[in-house]
């Protein structure tokens, strides 16, 4: 392909910015972080910070914590967020109200709602008041493995709209005629949605799920705010243990936990990427 | 037969709605709720459970006053959470502005090789972020300063990915139209692009301002002093001894993203319903 060379260069012009803050800021650090996970001191030791990473257990439970909530919470979201907006979409006209009214979570800060989810969740708080009513035992959503189930309640509450905005605008994409062909077939609801929604908004089901992905990792606001440095041990994330390693700044420790953490995302991305690929016919 | 179906959709979406918005009306009524009642609420030493509560038992600004009269240390917190926040936004959005343009738009080597790099980072969490950002930091002399926030904050692949999508829409024949003027390629993004990405550019705007609003990662890792901290951590370090002012300081934080929400939420929809091709 040729390119003419006055357009590249303006390219170049108006990329140059991002180009110089995003090399020095990210690219060249990521490098210097690989090269710092191979060394302790000035010793090369090849990949036995990453051996020393694996036999610690503190390391492999935030592994498997944050393994089971990105896996957990993601398909949840997503689950939900499409039933939603399949609902929305059932509506012939919709207010607006009902769309912002379910992007204020995302808007409200963090730290707004501590106090709130404390009320909600704590061992006398509301919830668990609700559960005696009924019969059922109260659970300590703040030192049991319910703490994961509180905080994917969390995540998939406060993501769910933005999520539901992306799919709805997916839906209004697909061409009404092709469902109405269906329905002359006589193709039931559920299969007019698994063999013609579920294909066709595809790639809006790839950037919600890019969209999860980032937010995912940004629920450990949630969990310092409520639960500090040291949650306990069925939220113990990955975030945290690279937090708390920052306070006796163990670099190739932390070097090698970030490469890590960074192939576990890229991993997940494939996985994600050839299993759409195989499912749509589209393209 | 419709009828009751019809009313049954309806109640749903009243349920939907209502469990969006409760945490937050929760926190709004309670701000105006009186000290003895917040006590109360808040002490979880007595053995009952909580009920809900929505309506204060007198109306009070009790909690406002002491926020903005008493204890000025939180509206420093507030201020550095502006300072954190404000320029960040700008840079970013101006930053990601050029580069989508150039992604979207024009044709240069290496261009798609290019942006799946930016993909790639933009996908990595923070938490990896963080250890290669503090080493540069570090060199540069820039921890435990503002701007240990607001440059890195400033590059971020996000706003250009977003922006990407939105430029995209934009046809190119009102492009090639313009460069047959004899329009040079700044000419045309500020008179074709710029206007007509109101609503991605609202989008970038509120999502990067609640993403740094909410910083909490890197002030506790870039910042000795804790008077730099914004006001994103003190509040959820809040001890006993400051309930009475706690939900009014949450309200406070939560205003200003509200308000850029309110105003950009006309626009808010439109680069959505682009997001998916």
């Amino acid at each position: 392909m040729k390119y003419k060379r006055k357009e590249a260069f303006a390219a170049l012009l108006f990329i140059l910015p991002s180009l110089i803050g995003i090399s020095m800021f990210y690219i060249v650090p990521y490098i210097i972080c690989f090269v710092k996970s191979m060394f302790i001191g000035n010793t090369f030791v090849g990949l036995s910070n990453y051996i020393e990473l694996f036999e610690n257990k503190t390391f492999l439970l935030a592994l498997k914590n944050t393994g089971i909530f990105t896996v957990i919470a993601t398909a949840l979201l997503m689950l939900v967020s499409f039933l939603i907006a399949l609902f929305l979409n059932s509506f012939k006209k919709i207010s607006s109200f009902f769309k912002s009214a379910l992007l204020i979570p995302v808007v409200v800060p963090v730290a707004s709602l501590v106090s709130v989810w404390q009320l909600l969740f704590d061992d006398f708080g509301a919830v668990n008041g609700l559960l005696t009513k009924l019969g059922l035992n109260s659970v300590g959503f703040f030192n049991s493995p319910f703490s994961m189930v509180m905080i994917i309640i969390i995540y998939v509450w406060k993501y769910c709209g933005f999520c539901v905005v992306l799919f709805t605008a997916g839906l209004s994409s697909v061409p009404k005629e092709y469902y109405e062909s269906a329905r002359i077939d006589g193709a039931s609801r559920f299969k007019l949605i698994t063999k013609i929604t579920v294909p066709l908004i595809t790639p809006t089901t790839f950037f919600v799920f890019l969209m999860e992905i980032i937010y995912s990792f940004k629920i450990f606001r949630e969990v310092f705010s409520l639960f500090g440095d040291y949650p306990n041990e069925n939220v113990y994330f990955l975030q945290n243990f690279i937090n708390n390693n920052y306070y006796n700044l163990n670099y190739p420790r932390l070097s090698a936990a970030s490469v890590i953490l960074s192939l576990f995302i890229i991993l997940l991305l494939l996985i994600f990427y050839l299993f759409e690929r195989k499912h749509s016919f589209t393209q | 037969m419709k009828k009751p179906k019809l009313l049954f959709k309806y109640i749903l979406l009243f349920l939907i709605t209502l469990v969006f918005l409760f945490p937050v009306v929760y926190m709004l009524s309670s701000a105006f709720m009186p000290l003895t009642q917040i006590n109360t609420m808040l002490d979880f030493t007595n053995g009952e459970y909580k009920e809900v509560n929505l309506i204060p038992e007198k109306v009070t600004f009790n909690q406002f006053y002491q926020v903005f009269f008493r204890r000025p240390e939180y509206l420093y917190k507030f201020w550095n959470s502006v300072i954190i926040t404000f320029p960040t936004v700008i840079g970013q959005t101006l930053v990601s502005t050029l580069a989508a343009f150039a992604f979207a738009k024009l044709r240069f080597p290496f261009r798609d090789k290019l942006f799946f790099l930016y993909i790639i980072l933009l996908i990595l969490p923070l938490q990896v972020t963080l250890v290669p950002n503090y080493i540069v930091l570090d060199n540069l002399n820039l921890l435990n300063s503002f701007l240990a926030i607001i440059l890195p904050g400033t590059f971020t692949a996000f706003g250009i990915c977003l922006l990407r999508q939105s430029i995209k829409y934009i046809s190119d024949a009102s492009i090639e139209a313009a460069r047959i003027d004899g329009a040079g390629y700044f000419k045309i993004f500020t008179k074709i692009i710029l206007p007509q990405i109101k609503g991605g550019l609202v989008t970038l705007l509120l999502l990067c301002f609640i993403d740094n609003w909410n910083v909490v990662e890197q002030p506790l890792i870039y910042f000795d002093n804790e008077a730099m901290y914004p006001l994103s951590i003190t509040l959820s370090e809040i001890s006993g001894n400051d309930y009475g002012i706690i939900f009014a300081s949450g309200v406070m934080f939560m205003i200003p993203p509200l308000l850029i929400f309110l105003y950009g939420l006309k626009d808010i929809d439109s680069p959505f319903s682009g997001a998916d091709k």
